[in-house]
């Protein structure tokens, strides 16, 4: 999986955000707030090749947290995610 | 984003957001801003339509400019009059313009409005914004009446309250 072009996180006032960036126009009519885990999970593998492994291994790094809640907050978090539109 | 349930819609603070969205016109960039309040009406409404705003170098009367009138006080207004620096703004849902503000305070020019959902742009230098342009302002004597058409409703003053 990947991140989509375009989307790119952003600090705004204290929140962490997912703005729709083209080369010209920033769009703020459809943002999406990221908590301080997904924004930092998102710095990590933006641009970059991943899957829910890939997720789950970095919140062990960050997080003290066992690995069967990393992997199923990784799998949740994809989903929302695509859901959203933002990775493909 | 109002389709999935699971979304939360936040509102950021005007005086802490628009900053960054003017650093980001400063910059180069245009932006498109979802739009509040009713000033602008009846061309825009209230949470539903979205600007698409650029710097600007040199605002000219009949533009709807981005504005920060005092420190952090934003408004999105049509200008009525430029004289010398002092720039006088009025928004089309309104009936009294604005305290004066300076053109330095002007800090972008709505290049053209998304409007009920749409994905395509009604540029401001398009027909429609022209000629609606044109009738509005000129309509200014009669605006009161117009408003109350087109948005009926009962000052407070005038309602019915239930006495319990």
């Amino acid at each position: 999986m990947k991140t989509k072009k375009g989307f790119n996180l952003r600090t705004v006032c204290g929140e962490n955000i997912i703005v729709a960036e083209g080369i010209e126009n920033v769009d703020f009519s459809r943002i999406i707030s990221m908590n301080e885990s997904s924004a930092y999970l998102w710095k990590n593998i933006q641009g970059t090749d991943f899957d829910e492994n890939t997720l789950a291994e970095l919140l062990l790094k960050e997080y003290e947290v066992d690995e069967a809640t990393a992997r199923s907050d990784a799998k949740a978090l994809v989903e929302k995610w695509l859901e959203a539109g933002i990775i493909e | 984003m109002s389709q999935d349930h699971s979304t939360i819609v936040k509102q950021l603070p005007n005086e802490l957001f628009l900053p960054q969205v003017v650093a980001l016109l400063n910059e180069g960039h245009t932006v498109t801003l979802p739009l509040r309040g009713r000033s602008m009406r009846p061309f825009l409404e209230d949470n539903r339509d979205k600007a698409l705003l650029k710097a600007v170098d040199k605002p000219q009367v009949g533009d709807a400019v981005l504005a920060e009138l005092t420190s952090g006080h934003f408004v999105l207004h049509r200008i009525i009059s430029i004289e010398g620096n002092q720039v006088t703004l009025c928004g089309d849902g309104n009936l009294t313009p604005d305290p004066l503000c300076r053109l330095e305070d002007i800090r972008g020019k709505a290049i053209g409005f998304y409007r009920k959902g749409s994905n395509c742009l009604d540029s401001t230098d398009g027909r429609k914004w022209r000629i609606y342009s044109w009738w509005w302002t000129r309509l200014y004597p009669i605006r009161r009446y117009l408003l109350f058409m087109l948005h009926p409703h009962i000052p407070y003053r005038f309602r019915k309250t239930k006495k319990i």
